[in-house]
């Protein structure tokens, strides 16, 4: 039986919000490897699985923006607006608070800078979604951290699971990276192999 | 001529399908998450954590000097028992949930502290 009140609501929408986040987060990230090494998905071309990226790193965002707006508002945490975007600004738990934040403020940059991709120039772009990489282990170490229910039980295991589909991921991408020809000599090795079958 | 207004009306529909898929998976993973997030939601510790830790909490209160005293602490109203246990449980399942803060209905006499001589 669940003990959500009006009282205890945003409690419990803070945490489930937060939970899904993660989920999100990391399927994004999955995604994104994805795209970069020009992978697919089985019944969707190429371009959706751009858009399939782009899409729910949106819904995410959505998802995070709860997280945020009902932990304030919850009335038994002490975080504050600062809080959010500011680390270790938060009098509760500053150092997984703090994570959060700079978690939060990592995925503005990407957000921000992929929207404003025409403007800023390709190369910028792909420069500052770095950041990404280092975006979802803080989000983990934040989502650990300031809650004790990833800690256990079937919310461990999504946990783990989570983890383990960006380490795979990340596995795939260095292996496929290294099988890859380099960039520059691609256009050697696509004219030699026209010759040859000339 | 023909052939390539063919192929490119293919690739236009192919285009079209693949969209259209796009859009249904979106929508399939928004709905997804707003149900996973009720369901997590209800499936999440807290209460049960709280009823259990509820005692604990008052027992707690009781036998330290700041909190309310014994009578408090036995005859508190409910909801401050809630609020008692739920800090008891955010402390333990160290959920988003201010710790330090006391309970809201401190109304004891305040006489009887723990260790009393």
């Amino acid at each position: 039986m669940s003990g959500i009140t009006s009282s205890t609501a945003l409690w419990y929408a803070s945490r489930a919000t937060g939970i899904i986040c993660l989920v999100l987060l990391t399927a994004v990230m999955v995604l994104g490897i994805l795209v970069n090494r020009q992978g697919r998905l089985p019944g969707l071309p190429r371009f959706a699985v751009t858009g399939l990226h782009r899409n729910l790193s949106l819904l995410a965002v959505g998802f995070l923006a709860v997280h945020v707006a009902t932990a304030i508002a919850d009335p038994f945490v002490t975080i504050g607006l600062a809080a959010v975007v500011v680390p270790l600004a938060s009098p509760y738990r500053s150092l997984w608070i703090g994570l959060g934040a700079v978690s939060l403020d990592l995925m503005l940059v990407l957000i921000v800078t992929s929207l404003a991709r025409a403007h800023i120039g390709r190369r910028t772009w792909r420069g500052l979604h770095w950041l990404a990489y280092a975006c979802w282990p803080v989000a983990l170490a934040h989502s650990v951290g300031s809650s004790g229910d990833l800690r256990a039980g079937p919310l461990l295991a999504l946990t783990a699971a989570c983890t383990l589909a960006v380490a795979g991921a990340l596995t795939w991408r260095i292996v496929r990276a290294r099988r890859a020809t380099p960039r520059a000599r691609r256009v050697a090795v696509v004219l030699s192999a026209q010759a040859g079958a000339r | 001529m023909s052939r390539h207004a063919d192929d490119t009306s293919r690739a236009v529909a192919e285009r079209d399908r693949g969209h259209a898929r796009l859009r249904a998976v979106t929508a399939a993973a928004g709905v997804a998450s707003l149900v996973a997030a009720g369901a997590v939601g209800l499936a999440l510790p807290g209460a049960q954590h709280a009823a259990s830790a509820g005692t604990a909490s008052a027992s707690t209160a009781a036998s330290a000097p700041a909190s309310s005293g014994s009578t408090a602490s036995t005859g508190a109203s409910s909801s401050a028992t809630n609020a008692a246990a739920r800090k008891t449980a955010a402390r333990s399942s160290g959920s988003l949930s201010k710790a330090t803060s006391s309970p809201t209905a401190s109304s004891g006499s305040g006489t009887v502290t723990s260790g009393g001589s």
